[in-house]
C-alpha cells in the first residue's frame, strides 16, 4: 500500500512505541526527534532507574531505540524540530527544520509525543528556597545523584543522614495554578526513598504528603515496600516552608495525624516536583490546530474510551501531552495511537482503490 | 521524628534510656508479625471501644512505632498504654498490623522495668494478683458482697446471707465454695505457683509491688515446704 509516512513527534517511551508499533504494522514512519538522543526525559534526564519496575533506565530505553533503529521502515531525523504543517491529513505537508536545513514532507497521519517538563519549583513562589539552598532539591536532582551511585548532601558533599520527600510540589495548587494530580511523583518519591535507604542505610528518610496516590501494583509494589522494608516514614502533613538554621534546612509543617506543627532539621530536602505541559507540546498544539483542555495540554476528544484522538481526524496525541501520564499509560496510548493512525491511513487508501 | 520543639513531656528523662526500652519492644520475638506500616486510615481507633471513652488512639500506637518517633513512644508507655482493653478489635487493620499486640509487648516492657506508670496502673490489682497467683481463681463468690452491688437488688441480700447453702446446690462439687470460684487442690495451687516462679512472672510482680510479692513468696514458699517440695529441683531442670 502505497502512503504518507506516519509523523511521530518526540522519541520518548511513547514516542519510540508509537513508531516501533506502526513500523511493525507496516506503515513507514517518521521518528522527529529534537535533542541529539533518543529515550525522551528518562535519558536526558539521567533518571536512574523507572517506576515502578526499578528497571535500569538505559538499559530498558536501549531496548526502545533499538527496536526502532533497527526497523528499515523507520526514518528518524535527529535534532530536528516541527515548525510548520499546512493542508490536511492524509496529505499534510509538514516543515522540518534540521542538521541540513528546513525540509517540507508530506505525511499521511500525526501522532504527537512531545510529552511534558517538571514544574520548575521556583516558578510561582519560592517558599522552599530551590533557588537558595543547596540542599533543596528536586525528584530529577535525586536521580541524577542517583544515577551516579553517589547520593550526597550537596552544599558539603558529605552523607546526609536525615533526608525527607515533599510531595504535591506543583501539583494540586490553585495558587500555582496547577490543579492536576501528577500522578507519578508519589511512586517516584517511595522509588527514590528506597534507592537512598539501599546507598546510605544509615539515613533515615521522611515523606511530607497529602495523601499517597498508589494506585493499583503500585501500592504493595513500591508504597508498602518503602514503609515496611525500607523504613521510610510517611507523614500527613505538607511543609509550609523551609529555612536555614547553622548549615541545615529546616521544614516546617503540621503532621496532621498527631495533630501538631512541627519543625525538623533536615540534612536534605527533595521536592517532588509535578508535570507540565512541554514547550514543544504546547508549540505542537498550535501547529496542527488541536485545542487545550483546561490545564494546558492537548485536547483529547474521545472521552474515556478513546485516549488519543484530538478534535483533527487523523492527528493523535498521546502520552504526558494530554495530561500527567506514567510510562505504562505513556507506551499504552502510544500503541493505540500507532493502531488508530494505521487504521486511518487503510481506511483512506481502500475508499480511494 | 527527632523535632527541634520537642514536647514537654519527660523531657528530663535522657534519651538513651528512651530508646533502651525502644529496642527492648522491638526485640520482642513477636514484633515482626505486629506491626507492618501504617497508612493512619483511622480503622482501629472506629474500632476501638476505649478510644470512645478515653483519650486513647491505637493508630497513635502504629504510627509512632512506624515512625521509630522515640520520645512520642515513651509517652505512650507511660500513659495511654495502660487505656487499651485488650479486645484485639483493633486487629481488623487492612496491613495487618496489631496496635493491641504492640500495647501488649509494650506493657510487659513497662513492668519488667518497673515503671512508675505500670505500677500506678496495676496498684488496685493488687488483691487481684495475689488471688490469681495463689489459688488460680479470680472472683470469689464471697466478693458479692449487697454494700458492693446495690443495683442488684433486694434479692442479693438472701443470697448472701445464705452464701454457703446456695452454692451446695450448685452440681458440681467443686463449686462448693464461698471464699474460692472453684474448689483448688494444694498440688493444683503449687503447680501454678512453680509456674508462675520459673516462667518469671513472679520476678515481674517483684517489680511493680514488692508487698504483694513479698507475702505470696512467703506463704507459697511455706506450703512448698509442707509439701516437700524443693523449688531448686526444678529450676535445673529448666536450666
Amino acid at each position: 500500500m502505497d502512503h504518507n509516512p506516519i509523523l511521530v513527534i518526540g522519541g520518548g517511551p511513547a514516542g519510540l512505541e508509537a513508531a516501533r508499533g506502526a513500523a511493525e504494522l507496516g506503515y513507514k514512519t517518521l521518528l522527529v526527534e529534537k535533542a541529539g538522543v533518543l529515550g525522551g526525559t528518562p535519558i536526558q534526564a539521567d533518571y536512574a532507574a523507572l517506576t515502578p519496575d526499578m528497571e535500569n533506565t538505559e538499559v530498558a530505553m536501549k531496548r526502545m531505540t533499538d527496536a526502532v533503529e533497527d526497523d528499515p521502515l523507520v526514518d528518524i531525523r535527529m535534532e530536528t524540530v516541527v515548525t510548520g504543517a499546512s493542508g490536511e491529513v492524509p496529505d499534510l505537508t509538514v516543515t522540518l527544520n534540521g542538521p541540513s536545513g528546513e525540509e517540507q514532507v508530506q505525511v499521511g497521519s500525526v501522532i504527537v509525543a512531545t510529552g511534558f517538563q517538571h514544574f520548575d519549583p521556583g516558578r510561582e513562589t519560592q517558599m522552599y528556597g530551590y533557588y537558595e539552598y543547596d540542599d533543596v532539591i528536586t525528584l530529577v536532582d535525586t536521580e541524577r545523584m542517583l544515577k551516579a551511585g553517589n547520593f550526597v548532601r550537596p552544599s558539603t558533599g558529605e552523607t546526609p543522614k536525615r533526608v525527607c520527600f515533599i510531595q504535591c510540589v506543583g501539583s494540586r495548587d490553585r495558587q500555582i495554578g496547577n490543579q492536576w494530580c501528577s500522578k507519578v511523583c508519589c511512586g517516584i518519591a517511595c522509588k527514590e526513598a528506597i534507592e537512598i535507604r539501599h546507598m546510605v542505610p544509615d539515613c533515615q528518610v521522611f515523606v511530607f504528603y497529602i495523601d499517597m496516590r498508589m494506585y493499583g501494583f503500585w501500592e504493595d509494589e513500591i508504597y508498602w515496600k518503602a514503609q515496611e522494608e525500607s523504613k521510610v516514614s510517611f507523614i500527613r502533613g505538607i511543609v509550609t516552608e523551609i529555612t536555614k538554621r547553622g548549615d541545615t534546612v529546616v521544614v516546617k509543617g503540621e503532621d496532621t495525624t498527631k495533630g501538631r506543627p512541627e519543625e525538623v532539621a533536615m540534612d536534605v530536602v527533595i521536592l517532588s516536583v509535578g508535570k507540565e505541559p512541554s514547550a514543544g507540546t504546547v508549540q505542537m498544539a498550535e501547529i496542527f490546530g488541536l485545542p487545550l483542555e483546561s490545564h494546558g495540554f492537548i485536547e483529547t476528544t474521545g472521552g474515556a474510551l478513546n485516549t488519543v484522538a484530538t478534535s483533527v481526524p487523523g492527528v493523535f496525541a498521546v502520552g504526558a501531552s494530554v495530561g500527567p501520564a506514567d510510562l505504562e499509560d505513556s507506551v499504552s496510548s502510544a500503541g493505540a495511537a500507532a493502531m488508530k493512525a494505521a487504521g486511518f491511513l487503510r481506511k483512506h487508501a481502500l475508499a480511494n482503490a | 521524628m527527632d523535632a527541634i520543639y520537642a514536647d514537654a513531656k519527660y523531657q528530663e528523662v535522657p534519651r538513651e534510656e528512651k530508646q533502651r526500652l525502644f529496642d527492648e519492644v522491638k526485640a520482642d520475638m513477636r514484633w515482626n508479625e505486629t506491626l507492618y506500616g501504617c497508612y493512619e486510615c483511622g480503622i482501629c481507633v472506629a474500632a476501638c471501644p476505649s478510644a470512645r471513652f478515653y483519650d486513647f488512639s491505637p493508630r497513635v500506637f502504629a504510627q509512632v512505632m512506624a515512625r521509630e518517633d522515640v520520645d512520642s513512644f515513651y509517652e505512650l508507655l507511660n500513659d495511654s498504654v495502660w487505656d487499651c482493653s485488650q479486645c484485639f478489635s483493633c486487629t481488623r487493620c487492612p496491613r495487618q498490623n496489631n496496635p493491641g499486640g504492640i500495647i501488649t509487648i509494650m506493657r510487659e516492657v513497662a513492668v519488667n522495668n518497673g515503671l512508675t506508670s505500670a505500677k500506678d496502673a496495676l496498684q488496685a490489682y493488687s488483691r487481684i494478683i495475689y488471688k490469681v497467683m495463689s489459688t488460680g481463681t479470680q472472683v470469689a463468690p464471697d466478693m458479692l458482697q449487697p454494700d458492693f452491688f446495690p443495683d442488684w437488688g433486694p434479692d442479693v441480700v438472701a443470697v448472701a446471707d445464705n452464701l454457703d447453702v446456695w452454692r451446695r446446690m450448685v452440681p458440681p462439687e467443686t463449686l462448693h465454695t464461698t471464699e474460692l470460684a472453684w474448689d483448688v487442690s494444694e498440688k493444683t495451687r503449687l503447680e501454678l505457683y512453680m509456674i508462675w516462679k520459673l516462667t518469671g512472672n513472679l520476678e515481674m510482680i517483684e517489680q511493680i509491688d514488692e508487698g504483694i510479692f513479698m507475702i505470696l513468696e512467703e506463704v507459697m514458699e511455706e506450703l512448698l515446704e509442707e509439701n516437700g517440695y524443693d523449688i531448686d529441683d526444678f529450676e535445673s531442670v529448666i536450666d
